[in-house]
């Protein structure tokens, strides 16, 4: 049964912008317009406040955890222009790393799948998107793509480290070469693909059907299936589903999730990659999965704030 | 000075009319003004006639009123009331209303009618949404563009069909009516409110804007950044629009400020000072408008509306019309001759005014003789009033400067002051200045400035009035500013180069300030490329929770439900003054809102937050409390009503909802507590399979129990394949062999179930190759085993090292194998690398061995061309496992991967090779192609796991190495070393 194991009174003084648990569940970070972003411990349906992190100078936006195998480090972008990287250690939670290098507020963080080291990118209103990479003690290296999307970025999302189409056999015994690439969304309408090749980023792909600006942008995990998904949304109120079975990664095809009547804000994939979760300026959520016959369809809707969640298809997964 | 009323040819009066706007047909026959109880309609051709007057029961003023510019449809005119527009047909002396158009929320504040459809109309409202309509289906708009700002201007392009420009507060955007969710271009074009906005009539990318922060800019949209020109003036500026004919530009300043001739002519081509100013108003104009050319004349007809209530009707002849189309430079280089020039053309080309004038309602004849009278006393004392005019209207509201004015005896006094220095100067007005005639400047002492410097302001004056006068224009104050300026560079730069009279020929430059990019206020305008941020959403975190939040529930927008959620940040700078009407100067604002400041708390009474958007404020904000109330939204009231007493809206809201997890596990495919109880147990695979099952059955998967069932069936002994090719085909050839297996893991990639993928593939690896399965790795694999517990440190070669793909976790399973190699496959020595071996299978050339590995292929019910994919299935699932935390079941799982050696990372023993003594990595060498390594006790080649002692160098197999170091502690090839007490470092 779908139910609601905790509640957490954040006490943020301002609206709430972004929440997330850390990888095994046990912590949820949030942050708000109150400019701080906390850390709380909710194991057993506790929740205790471990870490009230102040640091930016304007509401934040977004936060990222790292993978654990790099300790605690939690990410955090703002409207100040900043990004900040928030390590525990001993218990107490400080600043790692502090990034300025956005003329503009920084809309989106996302750190890249553990096999590629520490690696976050950051998608920012001027427009640009940073890589910023740990490369060492206390080493961060940037590298920044200019101009990814005119007038704005608002998403990155990571794609995962398993390359789909590995399923050749690499034929020389050598490991496959993992390829760096990650989807960004912006206020040119665009869903971009891009891949790292000899270190240096290069845009992949631009998928084009969104008519208005698109809000947020996610790569499905993989369960090591040969194809990628990609699910992105937008002001317009659409959810597009991208899909891609080439091996090459050049041919995507879209099709519409479901159009919404107000702005879609977030898309999230559950960790088999099968169900999306939907919210936006409605202050609704949705999930949705895909259906035999390649058909989405809203499962759930989890009501506004109040927990009551009506799953249609509770417990239909296991009836198969 | 009759020139100076040269091109003005009709007044007419419209007493208690109210008229607020006006608009000329494009026959130029009538005018249409709209009051606050009529509207008139005045016939051009016979302006003394009464005006026709329609009435109108409405209680608010008309906002814009415009004739369709279309000759077909010449008889229709649109006029905004609020938020409604309305159609007038004017036919036959009378008009009434055929249609309006509503869909705005809020006021208009603007419409165009198209150039090239004559059906279309677009209005802009501070419901922040510009519409476009068809009149022909008056319902409803056809677009609508939503522009997150109120708009205050808008204006159909006047060289393509499809673009418009509208503005919004300092903003300009440039839409493309088949692109509506858009706008095609940003211009930040001004600093504060844009009152005016004006396509050029030639050029599709040009256009100029008027504001409030006293200047007018010309703009290519396609360079948004930068303007191409500005027109500084030292007064808000209310419109500036192209003229019909070439180069000329109509500026109106901002009426509510002062009395003074704000209707100008300009040249595009020279900003720097009026071509004409039209004289003659005595209010502030609110409106002007052209009447096409008359056939066969040259002249264009100017009609414009003051705020008196006098519609004029000014002439500009070709004269007028050629000064715009001048050159500055050639302007200043023929000066004098252009002045001699003009003196003769001038008074010839002036036609005597004739004025007519007629009241709206006839009972007020006694008032317009009365006008009459002193329009003619007006005319007749023109002369010596136009100075007093001047006198009184100048603005000389300059620091440091007194001036004195005697209208009298046509001169005036101007007084500077400047640090130590003192300027006086006589300025005397000849009689029939300013036409054509330049007043005389003279310094009277106390002038203390050096005498070089005076004659160059003189020679500055004099440039100057004359350029003026020139064009019967009044130079008192472009003089006095030309002065002020001149002494300020002196001061300044005294000692510096001189400064070039043009440079300064400008009287009015402020120094405007730099566009404040960096002084970013949260949510203003310049925040339009920022997305409008989230308060609300869910997100997948760790395997089986939705973690979301909400806006709390007393928490709603503001604006109407229906409207959708603005896209950027910059809607929020409506709630920056609290209104949605900027006429507020934005530096005001500015000042007052900093983002970076003081406490992220509430007591900053103008601090502006997400928040703001979300619920209106029942108060202004003096008590810095923020307040719920109720408002238009029929759910807070079900909510008030339902859940909260009265006293509600006095306590502070929550502004942040709670963060709710929720335990959604039950809608995935994969189960922790499979995770927990599934086991992989290769040495019984039946068992295997059957406990799962059961495993299956209690978590209610018991689709998953029967796939168990199967693979317990698929796995039984009895169908184990032959290893001779030549028996029956392998049981993974039969319709229920790979085929049904293969069914299955489709089945399961729909459904995503990562967690029965993994285990099929796991248990399947392991019973399709039970015999076969280290064909490939066999001999690597066999000498894994013995080297896990050697006192030696251990010299492993890298062939050995592909275990390491077995320990990415904490297993301590490693001893659970137990296959065994397969004693037929047995490589041939010598001839290749075991590297070579492992995964060159064309190597074998006997055909014998070929027919073998393909039967190793076909015996397995796992496809091996699939077999990276199926890695990845369980490469998945053990980071899923990771997740829950069940390490052991991960490491278990991630055992049955194949996935190849990764290069040797550690440390490598290099040795010297025992044949050729040449320097060798690895077990064999490259130069003898032998192997580099005999063992100390067999004197055989080690290939696989190796020790020796780091004192000696002597070693070889560690199953012999250590069963000779059990009962000795010397170096087997007796050179004496205690290697045990050697390596003990």
């Amino acid at each position: 049964m779908v139910s609601v194991i905790n509640t957490v009174d954040t006490s943020h003084e301002d609206m709430i912008h972004d929440a997330q648990m850390d990888y095994y569940g046990t912590r949820l970070a949030t942050c708000s317009s109150d400019r701080s972003v906390k850390i709380f411990d909710v194991k057993n349906g506790g929740q205790i406040l471990v870490a009230d992190l102040r640091g930016h100078e304007g509401p934040v936006w977004q936060v990222a955890w790292a993978h654990p195998m790099y300790g605690n480090i939690l990410a955090s972008c703002s409207y100040d222009r900043k990004v900040i990287i928030w390590k525990e250690e001993n218990g107490t939670w400080d600043k790692m790393y502090e990034y300025t290098g956005h003329d503009s507020s920084v809309n989106s963080v996302c750190w890249g799948p553990y096999d590629f080291g520490l690696i976050l990118a950051c998608g920012s209103s001027d427009g640009a998107i940073s890589l910023v990479t740990c490369s060492g003690d206390q080493q961060w290296d940037i590298k920044k793509i200019s101009n990814a999307h005119t007038i704005g970025c608002n998403a990155v999302s990571w794609a995962p480290s398993v390359v789909p189409g590995s399923l050749i056999d690499q034929p020389s015994g050598q490991k496959p070469n993992f390829i760096k690439r990650f989807v960004s969304g912006g206020c040119d309408n665009l869903v971009k693909l891009w891949k790292e090749e000899d270190g240096q980023w290069k845009e992949d792909q631009k998928l084009e059907a969104h008519s208005d600006w698109v809000r947020d942008v996610g790569w499905a995990p993989s369960i090591g299936l040969p194809t990628s998904t990609i699910a992105s949304c937008s002001q317009d109120g659409r959810v597009f589903i991208w899909t891609c079975d080439d091996p090459s990664g050049n041919t995507w095809t879209a099709k519409l999730l479901h159009k919404f009547n107000d702005v879609v804000w977030h898309v999230s994939w559950s960790v088999t990659g099968n169900i999306l979760a939907v919210s936006g300026g409605d202050n609704k959520v949705t999930l949705w999965k895909e259906s035999a016959d390649g058909q989405w369809a809203c499962i759930s809707d989890v009501n506004k704030g109040q927990g009551a969640v009506s799953s249609i298809a509770d417990g239909a997964t296991n009836e198969q | 000075m009759a020139a100076r009323w040269s091109s003005e040819n009709v007044v007419v009066e419209l007493r208690d009319a109210q008229a607020t706007a006006m608009s000329v047909d494009c026959l130029g026959r009538h005018a249409v003004l709209s009051g606050r109880r009529f509207l008139y309609v005045v016939n051009l051709e016979t302006p003394s006639e009464a005006p026709r007057k329609i009435g109108r029961p409405s209680k608010w003023d008309v906002g814009t009123v415009q004739w369709n510019p279309h000759k077909a449809e010449s008889h229709v005119f649109a006029a905004s009331s609020n938020q409604r527009v309305d159609l007038y047909t004017w036919r036959d002396g009378c008009g009434e209303v055929h249609a309006s158009l509503q869909g705005h929320t809020r006021v208009i504040s603007d419409l165009d009618w198209s150039w090239f459809e004559p059906e279309y109309l677009v209005t802009s409202s501070v419901d922040t949404y510009i519409c476009i309509w068809d009149t022909r289906d008056t319902r409803k708009p056809t677009v609508a563009l939503s522009a997150v700002a109120g708009a205050s201007q808008v204006k159909w392009n006047k060289r393509n069909q499809y673009l418009l420009a509208s503005s919004h507060d300092g903003d300009v955007r440039i839409w493309d009516k088949r692109k509506p969710n858009t706008a095609v271009e940003y211009v930040a074009a001004h600093l504060s409110k844009i009152h005016g906005l004006d396509w050029h009539p030639d050029n599709e990318y040009i256009l100029a804007t008027s504001s409030q922060d006293n200047s007018v800019r010309f703009w290519d949209y396609r360079q948004p950044r930068k303007y191409l020109n500005i027109l500084s003036c030292q007064v808000p500026v209310w419109k500036a629009r192209y003229t019909p004919f070439s180069n000329g530009l109509v500026t109106v300043m901002v009426p509510q400020l002062r009395r003074e001739n704000s209707l100008l002519l300009w040249s595009a081509l020279d900003l720097n000072s009026p071509v004409h100013a039209f004289v003659g108003h005595d209010d502030v104009v609110l409106e002007f408008q052209w009447r096409p050319q008359k056939e066969a004349s040259k002249e264009y007809q100017m009609v414009t509306l003051s705020r008196d209530q006098t519609l004029r009707i000014w002439r500009l002849d070709p004269q007028l019309q050629k000064l715009c189309a001048n050159d500055l430079v050639e302007d200043l280089i023929e000066g004098i001759s252009l002045t001699t020039e003009s003196e003769k053309s001038l008074p010839s080309q002036d036609p005597e005014p004739t004025i007519h004038s007629c009241g709206l309602p006839a009972e007020h004849l006694q008032d317009q003789a009365g006008a009459l009278t002193s329009g003619g006393r007006h005319d007749s004392s023109a002369l010596p009033q136009t100075l007093q005019q001047e006198f009184s209207l100048v603005n000389l509201q300059i620091r440091n400067v007194n001036v004195e004015m005697d209208a009298v005896n046509r001169s005036c006094v101007v007084s500077a002051v400047f640090g130590t220095n003192q300027v006086h100067l006589v300025v005397k007005f000849p009689s029939h200045y300013p036409n054509n005639a330049a007043p005389s400047f003279q310094f009277i002492s106390p002038t203390t400035i050096p005498t070089a410097m005076r004659t160059k302001i003189q020679k500055i004056l004099t440039d100057t009035s004359l350029q003026k006068v020139k064009r019967n224009q009044n130079c008192l104050e472009p003089c006095v500013r030309q002065l002020v300026s001149c002494l300020e560079s002196y001061m300044t730069q005294e000692d510096g180069s001189a400064a070039n009279p043009y440079v300064l020929s400008n009287p009015v430059t402020p120094a405007l300030p730099a566009f404040p990019r960096v002084t970013n206020t949260y949510g203003s305008y310049q925040d339009a490329n920022i997305p409008f941020p989230r308060t609300s959403g869910a997100r997948f975190c760790g395997t089986g929770c939705l973690v979301y939040f909400t806006r709390p529930i007393t928490m709603h927008r503001s604006v109407p439900p229906t409207e959708p959620t603005p896209r950027s940040l910059s809607a929020l700078s409506a709630y920056h003054s609290g209104v949605l009407t900027p006429m507020k100067m934005r530096s005001e604002s500015q000042s007052s809102l900093r983002l970076y400041s003081g406490s992220p708390t509430h007591t900053d009474k103008d601090h502006v937050s997400i928040s703001s958007f979300y619920y209106k404020e029942r108060k202004p904000p003096q008590s810095g409390l923020r307040r719920w109330s109720i408002h238009d939204c029929p759910k807070s009231r079900r909510f008030k009503t339902k859940r909260e007493g009265a006293d509600y809206g006095n306590r502070p809201v929550k502004l942040a909802g709670k963060v709710i997890i929720q335990e959604i596990s039950c809608l995935l495919p994969v189960h922790k507590a499979l995770g927990e109880t599934y086991i992989l147990n290769v040495n019984d695979i039946q068992d295997t399979c059957q406990k799962n099952a059961a495993a299956a059955l209690v978590v209610g998967r018991r689709d998953v129990a029967k796939v168990w069932a199967l693979a317990s069936a698929a796995t039984s002994l009895e169908l184990s394949p032959d290893s001779d090719p030549d028996a029956d085909a392998p049981w993974a050839r039969h319709p229920f062999g790979r085929h049904l297996l293969e069914t299955l893991l489709d089945h399961y990639s729909l459904m995503s179930d990562v967690q029965t993928l993994a285990m099929l593939c796991s248990v399947f690896r392991t019973q399709g190759c039970s015999q076969d399965y280290f064909s490939l790795y066999g001999q690597q694999r066999s000498s894994l085993f013995p080297s896990h517990h050697s006192r030696y440190p251990s010299y492993t070669s890298s062939s050995v090292s592909s275990g390491s793909c077995y320990s990415t976790s904490d297993s301590t399973t490693t001893t659970t194998w137990s296959i065994g190699r397969d004693p037929e496959h047995v490589p041939p020595l010598g001839e290749s690398s075991p590297d070579d071996y492992r995964y060159a299978n064309q190597m074998y050339t006997d055909p014998r061995e070929r027919e073998r590995e393909q039967h190793d292929m076909n015996k397995r019910l796992l496809d091996p061309a699939n077999t990276m994919q199926f890695d990845d299935f369980k490469k998945c699932y053990g980071e899923i496992l990771h997740r829950w935390g069940l390490k052991d079941k991960r490491a278990e799982v991630l055992k049955f991967t194949s996935c190849p050696p990764e290069p040797h990372k550690g440390i490598e023993f290099g040795v010297y090779c025992c044949h050729c003594r040449s320097q060798v990595r690895g077990t064999q060498c490259a130069v003898c192609k032998r192997f580099t390594f005999q063992c100390a006790i067999c004197h055989v080649a080690v290939r696989g796991s190796s020790n020796f002692c780091l004192s000696c160098g002597h070693g070889g197999h560690t199953s012999h190495m250590m069963e000779w170091f059990r009962t000795q502690d010397e170096c087997p090839t007796g050179c004496g070393c205690h290697c045990l007490l050697q390596s003990t470092f």
